[in-house]
């Protein structure tokens, strides 16, 4: 398989899907609505088996083969989330608000390092550690989307209920109490996975020197996603002690936190081109023997 | 086949004499029996609404088929009412404008209001009760089915039914759903008793809405309502109080001078903790001041203008999808038409089959009696003489079928009868 052709293929597929998408937010129309979603279902086919041909080349799973199927493995999350929610209440319009971040996101993984990080991961414990760090973190990673996609769809509708504007045909959101309830739930579990993500990260660190670790506590990224947790740890402090603020500051709180999770995360990677820099020094000694893109 | 309607409607008609015209439910028993005593062998359908008197008849053959006169005489009896006071009133359409004029009814493309939606079920009841009373049969069966299919057709390939168009189903489909996700453990107060209070409070309660209370300065009439909804009076004296425990304030007193000033409505704010209010301000001048709406984040105030604009802006989108509506109803006019027209040569095509396939019995029952070496080959002679007379009839009746898309093609018909000796039995 050539793997270029694949991530093509279904970053196609979205781009038509997002087409339909829009042209059903300009005119409501079902057609166009269904025939969004069958090319989005497409395009989340040809990526299940795009990475699983690559973990399968690695020999290790998407979620660890390289910062780019980790990458794709986000944006394949945050697809299935949206289509399982299409299709449960086809009334609602979030792909005007998924597809840009999945286009995004396959954008990022895109100019990202897609040499496998076969020589990070040698020792068979080492493997599942990594596995649990990199899900627990992916996990949050979406969480943190789906937070700063709710708290962005409430104040678009706050903004709506407030001025009087009628609901567009073909853009209906969910309620005020409902996409409040998204946002804290989002800002909650993201919180949670990440600072388990964050502690797995730092066991593993810590731990398996033994194992051939070649990731340092002062990399950049260990740095930021500890200052970002700390801001995330303040931002939850504020929520749970004004429980009943309105959902408008929420949502602010929201986007400033889970976005900057998101920024640093995604910012920093398309900066270095990396996640960790010494799995990408440890995969350079092997570097001959890896699948090239 | 012949097709007819005798109706008055809102476009032509005024309300007093629609009122006069029309036939309530209990009145549609004696309707029918009166209709089929008069006309024993035309099918009927009585459409009656506030907007709307129709009579649809039909039957297969023109004789005795009820005209425009005869059911100008049946309102006047039915009604006691002289039939110079409304027969200007009365229009009639036949032939293919009846099913046209059906399905723009069904459709909601003469209604008064584009696009709603009760109309749909007001003709799906009266073709239910001439079915219950006998009075439908063969063609008014086809049409009202038909006329039914259309209205969903239309409803679902065009934008005719989309948008609210009016206020209070503005105000709460559009603007309240969207605050709440439910109404059924808020609290709504209705200040004063206009007519506008009257709808809004039905749409809340149709949104589950239980707990309504009437503040208004006339105590005679707050407990009116409060009863005909089920809902507890509030003095008018601690308004205050009341402004701050609602969730959802409708207003109609259009008081002057302004009855909620900024002031008061942030006092009541204060008590009531900032939870989300959802305030419809139907008062002309207005009730609330409309600065309040920027007091905090959870007040969402909309206005009798607000609302109407919205309604206009739905109300124009709906009218722009009235040419695609008349172009589906056209396709479904001349698809029906074909039915009902193709329907009507099928007795005679079915007779010229049956006329030749007993020829055909007869004449080689008499073959293989005087040959009958040629048994061992009847499947085959049989199999060729069947070709034979699929291929001689098969032009005649192509142009039968081909005259039929055009009207009922009674000129050919009678010549088959009369060339073919075809009985009408």
């Amino acid at each position: 398989m050539m793997p270029h052709t694949s991530l093509i293929c279904f970053l196609a597929s979205y781009l038509l899907a997002f087409a339909l998408e829009m042209v059903h937010f300009r005119r409501a129309s079902r057609w166009g609505r269904w025939g969004g979603l069958a090319c989005a279902a497409a395009g989340l086919l040809a990526q299940t088996w795009y990475l699983l041909n690559r973990g399968h080349q690695a020999n290790l799973p998407p979620l660890l083969a390289s910062t780019h199927d980790w990458m794709l493995v986000v944006a394949w999350l945050v697809m299935l989330v949206y289509l399982v929610l299409a299709v449960w209440n086809s009334r609602l319009n979030l792909g005007v608000f998924v597809y840009p971040l999945v286009l995004l996101l396959i954008g990022v993984a895109y100019k990202l390092d897609q040499v496998p990080n076969t020589a990070l991961y040698v020792a068979q414990a080492r493997r599942s550690w990594g596995l649990l760090h990199a899900s627990l973190l992916v996990f949050g990673v979406v969480a943190a989307a789906a937070g700063c996609l709710s708290a962005l769809m409430y104040l678009l509708q706050h903004r709506r209920l407030k001025t009087s504007h009628a609901e567009r045909q073909g853009f209906q959101m969910p309620s005020l109490p409902r996409l409040a309830a998204a946002n804290r739930w989002a800002f909650l579990l993201s919180f949670l996975l990440l600072t388990l993500g964050y502690a797995s990260g730092l066991l593993l660190s810590f731990s398996a020197p033994s194992a051939g670790s070649t990731v340092e506590l002062s990399e950049p990224i260990v740095i930021l996603s500890g200052l970002v947790w700390l801001l995330l740890a303040g931002a939850l402090g504020w929520l749970l002690a004004r429980r009943g603020s309105a959902g408008r500051q929420v949502a602010w709180l929201t986007i400033v936190g889970l976005g900057g999770v998101l920024l640093t995360i995604f910012g920093l990677q398309l900066v270095t081109g990396h996640l960790h820099r010494g799995g990408r020094t440890a995969a350079r000694v092997d570097v001959d023997t890896q699948v090239q893109p | 086949m012949n097709l007819q309607v005798v109706y008055c409607s809102h476009r032509a008609s005024g309300l007093a004499l629609r009122e006069r015209l029309a036939f309530s439910k209990t009145q549609i028993p004696q309707a029918y029996a009166a209709l089929k005593h008069a006309f024993p062998r035309a099918e009927c359908v009585l459409l009656s609404t506030c907007n709307r008197v129709e009579v649809y008849t039909a039957q297969e053959d023109a004789q005795q088929i009820p005209g425009h006169q005869d059911l100008a005489r049946f309102f006047s009896e039915f009604h006691q009412l002289p039939v110079h006071e409304f027969f200007d009133d009365l229009l009639e359409r036949s032939g293919p404008d009846v099913v046209r004029h059906l399905f723009q009814v069904a459709a909601s493309l003469d209604s008064m209001v584009l696009g709603e939606p009760q109309i749909v079920a007001q003709v799906k009841e009266a073709y239910t009760l001439a079915q219950q009373h006998a009075a439908s049969g063969p063609l008014t069966n086809a049409l009202f089915q038909r006329a039914l299919g259309v209205a969903k057709r239309v409803r679902t390939e065009t934008g005719l039914a989309e948008g609210r168009v009016s206020i209070a189903s503005v105000a709460v489909g559009e603007f309240g759903r969207r605050i709440f996700d439910r109404f059924d453990d808020k609290t709504v107060l209705v200040i004063g008793a206009g007519e506008m209070a009257v709808e809004a409070v039905r749409y809340l309660q149709d949104e589950g809405a239980r707990q309504i209370w009437v503040c208004n300065r006339t105590l005679d009439r707050a407990l009116d309502l409060a009863q005909e909804w089920g809902g507890q009076v509030r003095p008018f004296e601690r308004l205050d109080e009341w402004l701050a425990q609602a969730d959802v304030i409708v207003s109609t007193t259009g008081a002057e001078p302004c009855l909620v000033p900024r002031d008061r409505f942030r006092l009541a704010r204060q008590k009531g903790a900032y939870k989300p209010v959802f305030v419809l301000d139907l008062g002309v001048p207005r009730d609330f001041d409309p600065s309040i709406r920027d007091l905090d984040d959870n007040v969402f105030l909309y206005c009798i203008d607000d609302l109407q604009a919205i309604c206009e802006r739905n109300r124009r989108a709906r009218q722009r999808e009235v040419d695609r509506a008349l172009t589906i109803i056209d396709q479904e006019v001349d698809r029906l038409m074909g039915e009902l027209h193709h329907q009507a040569t099928g007795p005679i095509i079915r007779r010229l089959r049956e006329q030749w396939r007993q020829v055909v019995d007869q004449e080689t029952r008499r073959l293989f009696q005087r040959l009958p070496h040629l048994e061992k080959d009847r499947a085959d002679i049989e199999r060729s003489i069947e070709q034979m007379v699929n291929k001689l009839l098969h032009p005649p009746l192509e142009a039968l079928r081909d005259e039929a898309r055009e009207g009922t093609p009674h000129g050919l018909l009678d010549a088959l009868r009369r060339l073919f000796r075809l009985s009408d039995g």
